[in-house]
This record gives structure tokens, C-alpha cells and sequence, in this order.
């Protein structure tokens, strides 16, 4: 395994513990998503390069294009959550009492 | 030279320590984009500078610049910093599982530090990643339109979420 593919999947993890295991903040989890995403979109630019196919390329592009989505979303429900709560801790997310 | 690229890809994942174990939602932030300008220059050592630009643009002149103003809504007035116990112990654990994959990756022979450039075949006129993303407009429009249409919905999602719960006019936050 080359060093560019033990960077990318070791970002990878640490960024999916991170989201696992944040502790205050929503935001902190969306933070972690976002690297989530850096991750595999170096990961997605890099394999073409590898595999010298230039028309997958393309792929990183359409990941991006979704990955704005997502955060757009997500922090529309941040925002959404610092009206409603206050702020965006996630002990007061308690509707559920469980 | 390989190791001004070996230090960008050092600097990839220690920007993504950083999100993970940050202390406050501020600098988390930094070490997103600590990791972004890694990444960038890491995929321009590679030759494919288009799909490096975009990640630029986009990711970081777009979608960070709005967390970056999401943070300010959201986060503590008084921040606690990396010297808290808790937090360095977060990211004491968070080492121990990146050393953890490095030693996997050692055992496993790991197979080095070379990896081909695009341009090892020799340089063409057209560029290998320009090339391939102009296949967005001839054969992959199918894909385009779909992406297009779904940013045009996400924005109107987008509008209903962040109304909350009650409708109508605008708020103080």
C-alpha cells in the first residue's frame, strides 16, 4: 500500500472516530463529516492517477457537487437547532428523554 | 522535493487529527483547512491540478467560508484551547490509533514513498484531469443535470429546515 493510500484512509478513520465521539457541539460532527469528505475526494482525485483512466476524473466532481449538498443541509438543521435551543449543544437535543 | 510532498501528506492527516480531537468548533476549523491545503497540494505534486483547483474553490473559498460563519452562530463565547487535560487526552487516543495504523501498514509491507505522476507518460496537450472532467458536458450530461437539479433542491430544503419552529418572519438569530 503506497503512503498517498495509508494518508487518505488514516484521515478517513480518524475524522469517523471523531464524529463517533464528539462531545459538546453538533457542529463538531459536521466539522468531522466535511474532513470525512476531504479525505475521499483525494482519494477518488488519486485513483485515476494511478490507474492512468482519465475519464474517472469526473467522479470527484459529482462527490463534490453532493458533499456541498450535504453540508448545506446539515448546517440548515444547525441553524435550525440554535433557533429553536439557543445554541447547538447536544445535551439539550433531549426531546426523547432517553 | 519528495520531501516537501511526504510533508504535505504528513500535514493531510494531521489536519484531520485536528477536526477530530478539537476543543472547540473554532479550531476545528483550522485544521480543516490545515488538511484542505494539504490535500490541494498534494494532488498538484500529482500533476492533476484541475480537479486541485476545484477542491480550492469549492471546498474550501465556498463550503468553509459558510461553516466558517456557521461557527460563529453556533459556538461558545469562551472557548476552551488545546491545553485542557480532556482534550489532550482525546487526542493522545486518537495517536495511539494512527500509530496503530502505521504499524499495520509496516507489518502488511507497506510498499514505500513512489507514487506515479500523470504526467510520467510524457506531457500532452490536452491535460489528463481536463480531459476527463469535459466528459461532464458529452457523455456524462445525464449526471449533470441530475447534480444541478439536486443543488437547486437542496437549496429549498435548505430554506424550509432552517425556519425551525415557528413560520414567518425573520428572527434575531
Amino acid at each position: 500500500m503506497p503512503f498517498l493510500h495509508l494518508s487518505f484512509y488514516s484521515t478517513f478513520t480518524l475524522s469517523a472516530l471523531g464524529l463517533a465521539f464528539h462531545r459538546t457541539h453538533l457542529v463538531s460532527a459536521l466539522l468531522c463529516l466535511e474532513s470525512m469528505m476531504l479525505a475521499m475526494y483525494v482519494a477518488l482525485s488519486a485513483w485515476p492517477v494511478t490507474t492512468q483512466t482519465s475519464s474517472s476524473t469526473l467522479m470527484p466532481m459529482l462527490m463534490l457537487a453532493f458533499s456541498a449538498c450535504e453540508a448545506g443541509t446539515g448546517l440548515a438543521m444547525l441553524v435550525a437547532s440554535t433557533r429553536t435551543h439557543g445554541s447547538d449543544h447536544l445535551h439539550n437535543l433531549n426531546l426523547l428523554q432517553c | 522535493m519528495t520531501y516537501f510532498v511526504l510533508f504535505l501528506g504528513v500535514g493531510f492527516v494531521l489536519g484531520g487529527l485536528g477536526v477530530a480531537s478539537n476543543p472547540s468548533p473554532y479550531y476545528g476549523v483550522v485544521g480543516l483547512v490545515l488538511g484542505s491545503v494539504c490535500g490541494c497540494g498534494w494532488l498538484l505534486s500529482l500533476g492533476v491540478s484541475f480537479v486541485s483547483l476545484v477542491l480550492f474553490m469549492v471546498y474550501l473559498g465556498g463550503m468553509l467560508v459558510v461553516f466558517v460563519y456557521s461557527v460563529a452562530l453556533a459556538a461558545d463565547p469562551f472557548p476552551e484551547a488545546w491545553g485542557d487535560w480532556r482534550v489532550v487526552g482525546r487526542g493522545a487516543g486518537l495517536v495511539v490509533v494512527l500509530v496503530a495504523g502505521v504499524v499495520g501498514w509496516g507489518l502488511i509491507g507497506g510498499s514505500g514513498f513512489v507514487v506515479d505522476a500523470v504526467d510520467s507518460a510524457g506531457t500532452f496537450f490536452v491535460r489528463f484531469d481536463f480531459s476527463g472532467v469535459s466528459l461532464f458536458y458529452s457523455w456524462g450530461v445525464g449526471m449533470f443535470l441530475v447534480a444541478g437539479w439536486g443543488l437547486l433542491l437542496t437549496l429549498f430544503v435548505v430554506l424550509e429546515v432552517v425556519r425551525g419552529l415557528s413560520r414567518g418572519a425573520i428572527r434575531a438569530v
